[in-house]
């Protein structure tokens, strides 16, 4: 089966399956210095590791990027210079209070549908897209569940496994599994993880803490919503884009008050204590959050700033994420 | 008194100002020596060299007085929008209404050059978490946090979408501050898919009709949102009108274009032109005097263009400058290493183009708006520059960066590319902080590089 490779989360993997394809959600590595993005200053190093990874991958039959950030609509010019690899950038609007935004993401699903079929897929019926569309639920609500069941490294780690494999394998062993407890709650909040970053959450564990909230976009804040069956038996393409464009809650929407109405909840109802605040240097669009972050959340927020590099977690954001958490003792 | 072309200084030109009052020069009301601006603060007016006609000392006046002339529009009861980021369309829509006047907060990333950082406006936005990883267009938001540069506008209308994430940042933190804001979508312009229809855009690009459709409702949007400001219609006639005004400063600006970076010898510097430039974009805030000042200009231009006669010597190399600078000294250090200003796109082309007048005004504007060089793919972009350099005859390409513009890093790598493919002209990167001093010896040295190997290349 032909696999399409995506990262951003606005990409309903159903639409792809539904079109007899494999869709992959990737988690790009670091770039290092061996980027076929020849500047490295001012380049996002997750934008640097996407590249790096599309232009090296000889999986894939398609790629399709996304416009949620600048430099990502950028990032498709040079993949479209630099590698053969068909690709397709689908416009996700920045606003999302008008029907026109909602039928702007809608028009590019079918688009994206029509890039699809050129790369060999077939284009769904309503009754099959629907049946997807459950199975991937059933998957998502699976994954869902284990949360508290896992540690925090566990759990993260299986919600990338069902993004980039989409439903397979994921049910086998969470039942067995007493519910895991202890350390100081904490979230993790801001845009998507480099593959290198996921020591993270056992630093955190060392350090006595527990990330108890994964609002990084591709922890839990980067699924989408729970389809509704009766909308999704009856429409279910506007189904799909309700679940996706509309509940996925972003930094870089226009105005982003979905964000904040989304953290306060989930905060709240997971009694979180301390905020680890996870951006890329050049990253314009969490970082500029920060501030914002601070002032409204009542709670400790540790800026952790990344630079891309293999090292990840070098022995400075170790020590930092150490201190944050005795403090919070 | 000398009245051959020539680039003076501030000292020089207040002086020769005097002579030019005793011998009985008119002014509009916003006259005056251009020194008596130092006092407002703008420091980096004493560093800077100024072309010495009449006309110029008008664009100067003209320019260094918007801020007391929004304060008047405000005093005399009209509404003020600040049109933020699309860089040329809003501001039509908005002086189609007798009683509203629109400028660009964005224009506050000069005022760290001009005030030679005196004013505290970084600091602010480093206070607010908006630090030197950003465009200095984070000076926009000291500027509002002080609110002693413009007057805080009635309205604030953004778009968003395909542009820059600085701004889009910059301007949701604002809103974060309490600023209402409407946004409107502006998406990223790709090109038609096989059997989709297609719309030609000014300046040569081709969209989807169905985006034209998509930003024509967004445009709808906003001109709804400015009638209940205005408490006014905005109907299609007024608004066609306003396409008419503002397509009369296109021309004007196009005809200057065109006569001063083809001319043999360069007849107006690059500063002056790069100012002249940014009228098209909101007039100023008074768009018939914009059509004056514009005139004026022309006239000097063209006088000058027949006489032979010109500011730089006739061997100076000819750049096409891409990207706004943020330090205005930068103009003058190019012509000090021997080069001129022969075609720019300095971010907003569109606001150059004329605007397709017979259309509906609504649609006529969607498509403007997505002729934006930036809201399409940088190899786009570098087509439309490679477009411009075969017509006015740039011999290189210089692409100056703007510090921590998210566009910046990715795009230069494209557009040189592109240009070197095509035309085979060389190509150079800088960047431009807003305020160079210390690196002047470093930009210097590039700039000579740059200028050695075209005049090098000029003996093959």
């Amino acid at each position: 089966m032909k696999t399409i490779i995506y990262t951003c989360p606005y990409v309903p993997a159903e639409w792809i399956a539904a079109h007899g394809l494999r869709p992959s959600r990737i988690m790009p590595g670091a770039a290092g210095s061996t980027s076929p993005v020849g500047r490295t200053e001012g380049v996002c190093p997750y934008i640097r590791g996407f590249v790096n990874e599309v232009i090296r991958n000889t999986q894939a039959s398609g790629v399709v990027v996304t416009t949620v950030c600048d430099q990502m609509r950028r990032a498709f010019d040079i993949i479209m210079r630099r590698c053969e690899l068909p690709a397709f950038l689908m416009n996700v609007p920045s606003t999302w209070q008008s029907v026109a935004a909602h039928k702007l993401y809608l028009d590019e699903l079918r688009r994206l549908g029509e890039f699809l079929v050129r790369l060999g897929g077939k284009s769904p019926s309503s009754r099959a897209l629907a049946k997807v569309m459950l199975e991937y639920d059933t998957a998502r609500t699976s994954v869902l569940t284990t949360r508290g069941y896992l540690t925090s490294s566990q759990y993260s780690e299986l919600i990338a496994e069902f993004n980039r494999d989409g439903k397979s394998g994921i049910t086998t062993t969470i039942n067995e599994k007493k519910p895991f407890t202890g350390g100081i709650p904490l979230a993790i909040i801001g845009g998507p993880l480099l593959r290198e970053d996921f020591g993270i959450f056992d630093v955190v564990e060392n350090s006595g803490g527990c990330i108890v909230l994964d609002a990084t976009e591709t922890g839990e804040r980067g699924m989408c919503a729970h389809f509704d069956l009766r909308r999704l038996r009856d429409e279910p393409l506007i189904e799909l884009s309700n679940a996706y464009f509309g509940s996925i809650p972003d930094a870089f929407r226009r105005p982003n008050n979905q964000l904040y109405n989304w953290l306060k909840r989930e905060l709240a109802c997971r009694e979180v204590r301390g905020i680890i605040f996870w951006r890329y240097i050049w990253c314009d669009i969490w970082h500029a959050e920060l501030h914002r972050l601070k002032q409204w959340a009542n709670l400790p927020v540790l800026d952790v700033d990344v630079s891309g590099d293999e090292q990840a977690l070098t022995v400075r954001t170790i020590q930092r994420i150490h201190a944050f958490l005795e403090v919070l003792q | 008194m000398n009245n051959a072309p020539t680039q003076i200084t501030l000292e020089e030109w207040d002086e020769r100002y005097e002579q030019l009052r005793r011998a009985g020069l008119r002014e509009p009301g916003y006259g005056g020596p251009l020194g008596r601006h130092v006092g407002d603060g703008d420091r980096r007016l004493l560093k800077l060299r100024y072309d010495n006609s009449v006309a110029s000392l008008r664009l100067w006046n003209f320019l260094l007085t918007e801020e007391d002339r929004l304060h008047n529009a405000r005093a005399e009861g009209k509404r003020i929008v600040g049109t933020m980021k699309d860089l040329g369309t809003v501001p039509v829509m908005a002086y189609s209404l007798d009683n509203v006047v629109a400028f660009y907060p964005d224009g506050a990333w000069w005022i760290p050059c001009v005030m030679e950082l005196s004013a505290g406006l970084l600091e602010t936005a480093d206070s607010l978490g908006i630090d030197e990883s950003f465009c200095p267009v984070r000076a926009m938001l000291g500027a509002f946090v002080t609110g002693a540069h413009f007057p805080i506008p009635d309205q604030l209308v953004c778009s968003v979408g395909a542009t820059c994430d600085d701004f889009s940042a910059i301007a949701q933190r604002l809103n974060g501050l309490g600023y209402p804001i409407l946004w409107w979508e502006i998406p990223h312009r790709r090109h038609p898919e096989p059997n989709e229809a297609a719309v030609r855009l000014p300046g040569g690009f081709c969209a989807p009709k169905r985006q034209v459709e998509f930003v024509k409702s967004e445009l709808e949007r906003v001109r709804a949102a400015l009638e209940g400001l205005a408490g006014q219609r905005l109907d299609d006639k007024k608004l066609s009108a306003g396409i008419q005004k503002a397509n009369e400063v296109r021309s004007y600006l196009a005809e200057l274009r065109q006569v001063t970076f083809t001319a043999k010898v360069c007849p107006l510097p690059a500063l002056e032109m790069l100012i002249a430039e940014m009228l098209a974009i909101h007039f100023c805030s008074d768009r018939e005097e914009t059509i004056s000042v514009l005139k004026e200009l022309i006239d000097e231009v063209k006088t000058r263009v027949q006489a032979g006669r010109g500011v730089l010597g006739a061997d100076a190399a000819r750049i096409f400058w891409v990207n706004p600078v943020a330090d205005l000294q930068v103009m003058n250090l190019l012509e000090d290493c021997g080069g001129r200003i022969c075609g720019t796109e300095y971010l907003f082309s569109h606001a150059l183009d004329t605007i397709p007048e017979d259309l509906p005004p609504a649609e006529a504007l969607a498509r403007m708006a997505l002729a934006d060089p930036m809201v399409g793919s940088s190899v786009d972009r570098a087509e439309r520059i490679c477009a411009d350099i075969r017509r006015f005859g740039s011999e290189a390409v210089l692409i100056s960066r703007i510090p921590g513009a998210s566009h910046c890093a990715l795009e230069g790598e494209v557009i040189a590319e592109v240009v070197q493919s095509r035309l085979k002209v060389p190509v150079l990167e800088i960047e431009v902080p807003p305020v160079t001093d210390s690196i002047r010896p470093t930009l210097g040295t590039r700039l000579e590089a740059l200028i050695e190997t075209v005049k090098e290349r000029r003996k093959r």
